[in-house]
């Protein structure tokens, strides 16, 4: 048995000085973390031969922020307002993610109205989510016309959604005990505009990305990922379906009313970088349906079952609850001493463990289909580092 | 399989397995630290269990007993359960067997708790920070750790 | 020559009975610095996506503002964004960051976390509380995020700033840092009802009032009368 605490000074000098061969070297390449396309402050330490990547190593913290320590320190009604700063992209489906977790050990039961509106918003934002991924992708891959098509229709759907719940970014709708606010009078005639808006837009991204030749080239057969390795790896959420795995907590674990709708869960094939493209095309077209399905039969009720600023408190126990996010599986766990502030709480952030099948995905490839794998992963920083 | 059957099941494996009933929802079961790798590698690998993903690893600073507690989250796509497995390590001396040979991902999940708690993983490949540099004193996630720069909130 | 006095704001002087315009050099560059602003893309987190990808976006586009020419590379840039929290670890970066960038440079820090930490600033062991304890900022827009409309003000805010600002004869003045807060009682189409008369300004000038308001540098104006005030100032020898 031994133990061996090893630093990245010494695992850089450690593997620059042994087997050289005459014709090329290897060197090491530092990406990030100002990078533009490591979409905040990733930063790769690439040992490459010549363009080959021989081994990535992803090097975090530039932006840990300790989210897990300050929830220590605040009741569970404000550590939801730390969770949307974590995947900001996702930012309801993470307040929903804390607050199942402390419904569920703490007992609160919902109504179905609160239920329906989750889902609903959750489902708006799985599009708002992917439509900057499109977006952005487009913009790794070095074509800034897809970036302004997809932010044109966030914008849209942004207007949307803050007409009720008064942000653009952070929203903090979600709360322990229900809503922060009841839908605004608009929404569902709103959205269904949007829903009309959207669909032949959808199409418009086909003609404009998905059948284009470069991106196709730059795009297939890249970044190859086993489903074996995916699951090994960590993978989940649209990673691992574009691999091949049919998982997906809305369908194998319902909750919400996922249940009462009808949707389908796209799946890739071989598991390269334009299978999960394509998986994530086709799930903002799922989640139109399902909002479509679900949006005239809110029921009547309360937006909220448990009183704002009342104080939860939560047996003693561990508890561990998680929701699927635009990026994967988000599982909270929840160590309870019986006060009303945990005693600790653990984000498991979908990003941080699809992380690593960037290394087995790339492995030498070129360093140009890096950026297109990577932006196939869709990460968002702040939530690897929490 | 429900979930007491599949702790029920999962206790017979062996006899450093037992069952650990302050887990409110889901199957959990208290491994002895030596036992873990074989256990969690039998989980993975019994048809009955197929737990293929370790889908979580989280470790908990219970002060007043003196104990970090190790909890690993397993999934299994093919039955489609969970289970938790909990192992107890001493504060003052928190060394556990890794599980990077049995599940890859645990390399990275035990640099994160190495980094914030200071377990150490025997026979880990490559133990180092993960979120705070390499100079970096004290490990911040446990409960007694002190640090000038900290700020507590104005009560 | 009306193409020239219409789109050149700041002071003009025609000079009677000739096809000659006189300014002064410091209004010039300072008209080019402010219009044309290259802003570094430095995004850590929840921020960028307002700041740096809605703000770029069509809907709210920074090129109205002439600094749409967004640069990864900090020797290309001259405006700072700062978007997102900063911690322990980044900020030696970022100091290497506003040091590599081309004089004279500018930083905005949007967002709470760049003014104090924002919501992370008790029990984080690793949150630096406030940009400007690494690099000096010049404007401030508080928002957890804010609307890319407030930086829209933060940056018409540094245009004014830029505008009454250094001098060639006192390079490296600057006005004092300020908050691009939204006062009470101000609504969004207060702030679009200024937004439009500014640049309805900027790009329409009346001469007449520009030339009423200038004021000449006291050297000049009183040559005539005595040369206390331009002794004392010691403005005017040999310029
Ligand atoms: S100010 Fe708010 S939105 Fe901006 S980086 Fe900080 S937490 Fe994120």
């Amino acid at each position: 048995m031994t133990v061996e605490v090893s630093s990245l000074k010494e695992l850089v000098e450690q593997a620059s000085g042994d087997d050289r061969s005459p014709d090329t070297q290897e060197y090491f390449v530092n990406m990030g973390p100002q990078h533009p396309s490591t979409h905040g402050v990733l930063r790769l330490v690439l040992k490459l031969d010549g363009e080959r990547v021989l081994r990535c190593i992803p090097v975090l913290g530039y932006i840990h922020r300790s989210i897990e320590k300050i929830s220590e320190h605040m009741n569970y009604m404000n550590c939801v307002h730390l969770t949307d700063r974590m995947d900001y992209l996702s930012s309801i489906m993470n307040n929903w993610a804390v607050s199942k977790a402390v419904e569920e050990a703490a007992g609160i039961e919902v109504n179905s109205r609160i239920q329906y509106i989750r889902t609903i918003f959750a489902e708006l934002e799985r599009i708002q989510s992917h439509q900057l991924w499109w977006g952005v992708l487009g913009m790794d891959l070095g074509a800034f016309t897809p970036f302004l098509y997809g932010i044109r229709d966030r914008e849209v759907l942004n207007d949307v959604m803050e007409e009720t719940v008064g942000a653009r970014l952070t929203m903090n709708y979600v709360l322990p005990g229900g809503l922060m606010a009841d839908i605004h009078p608009n929404f569902v005639h709103r959205v269904k505009e949007f829903i009309k808006y959207f669909r032949p837009k959808l199409d418009e991204y086909d003609d404009l990305l998905t059948n284009n030749v470069i991106i196709q080239e730059r795009l297939r057969n890249v970044g190859i990922l086993s489903p074996q390795t995916a699951v090994q790896y960590g993978a989940t959420g649209p990673v691992l379906r574009g691999s091949g795995v049919a998982f997906d907590l809305r369908k194998d674990h319902p909750y919400g009313v996922y249940d009462q709708a009808d949707f389908e869960v796209p799946v890739g094939t071989i598991g390269d970088s334009w299978d999960r493209y394509w998986v994530r095309v086709e799930e903002m077209r799922q989640s139109l349906n399902i909002v479509e399905q679900l949006l005239d039969n809110i029921p009547p009720g309360d937006f909220l079952v448990k009183k704002l600023n009342s104080k939860i408190k939560i047996p003693e126990g561990r508890y561990y609850s998680q929701l699927e996010t635009a990026r994967g599986v988000l599982g909270v766990f929840i160590a309870s001493d019986k006060k009303d502030e945990p005693y600790r709480l653990h984000y498991r952030s979908p990003n941080f463990n699809n992380l690593w099948c960037l290394e087995p995905m790339i492995k030498g490839d070129y360093i140009a289909s890096l950026i297109g794998a990577m932006s196939s992963l869709d990460l968002v920083i702040p939530d690897i580092d929490r | 399989m429900e979930r007491e059957a599949l702790q029920a099941a999962v206790c017979e494996l062996d006899a450093a397995v037992s069952p650990l009933d302050a887990n409110a929802d889901r199957a959990a079961v208290v491994v002895e630290a030596s036992a873990l790798p074989a256990i969690v590698r039998r989980l993975r690998d019994e048809p009955q269990f197929a737990f293929a993903q370790l889908l979580d690893h989280v470790a908990v600073d219970w002060i007043d007993r003196g104990q970090f507690e190790l909890i690993y989250q397993l999934y299994s796509f093919k039955h489609k359960h969970f289970l938790s497995v909990s192992v107890f390590v001493p504060r003052d001396d928190p060394r556990v067997p890794t599980l990077c040979r049995v599940h890859p991902v645990a390399e990275w999940q035990e640099r994160e708790v190495y980094d914030l708690f200071g377990v150490l993983y025997d026979d880990h490949p490559d133990l180092r920070r993960l979120f705070l540099e390499d100079d970096w004193v004290g490990f911040p996630l446990r409960k007694d750790y002190q640090d000038d720069f900290m700020l507590d909130r104005p009560r | 020559m009306g193409i020239v006095t219409d789109k050149l704001p700041g002071a003009l002087e025609k000079v009677p009975g000739g096809n000659v315009l006189v300014t002064r050099f410091d209004e010039i560059i300072n008209w080019a610095r402010a219009s044309s602003l290259w802003p570094l893309t430095f995004g850590t987190s929840c921020c960028a996506i307002e700041m740096l990808m809605a703000t770029g976006g069509p809907r709210h586009d920074l090129a109205r503002f002439g600094a749409e020419v967004a640069r990864p590379s900090p020797r290309q840039a001259d405006l700072l964004i700062l978007a997102g929290t900063i911690v322990k670890r980044m900020a030696p970066r970022l100091r290497t960051l506003y040091e590599q960038m081309a004089e004279p440079r500018y930083v905005i820090a949007t967002g709470a976390c760049t003014i104090s930490g924002g919501p992370f600033i008790y029990h984080s062991y690793t949150t630096v509380r406030g940009a400007d304890e690494i690099i000096p900022v010049d404007v401030y827009v508080p928002g957890c995020p804010p609307r890319p409309e407030q930086l829209f003000h933060g940056l018409l805010t540094l245009q004014k700033m830029i505008k009454e600002g250094e001098t060639i004869r006192e390079p490296g003045v600057r006005r004092k840092p300020v908050i691009s807060a939204l006062p009470e009682g101000i609504t969004l189409e207060d702030i679009q009802g200024e937004m439009k008369e500014l640049l309805v300004k900027e790009n329409v000038v009346d001469v007449q009032h520009a030339v009423d308001k200038l004021k000449w540098p006291s050297g000049l104006n009183e040559q005539s009368s005595g040369k206390s005030g331009a002794n004392e100032s010691g403005a005017g020898d040999g310029t």
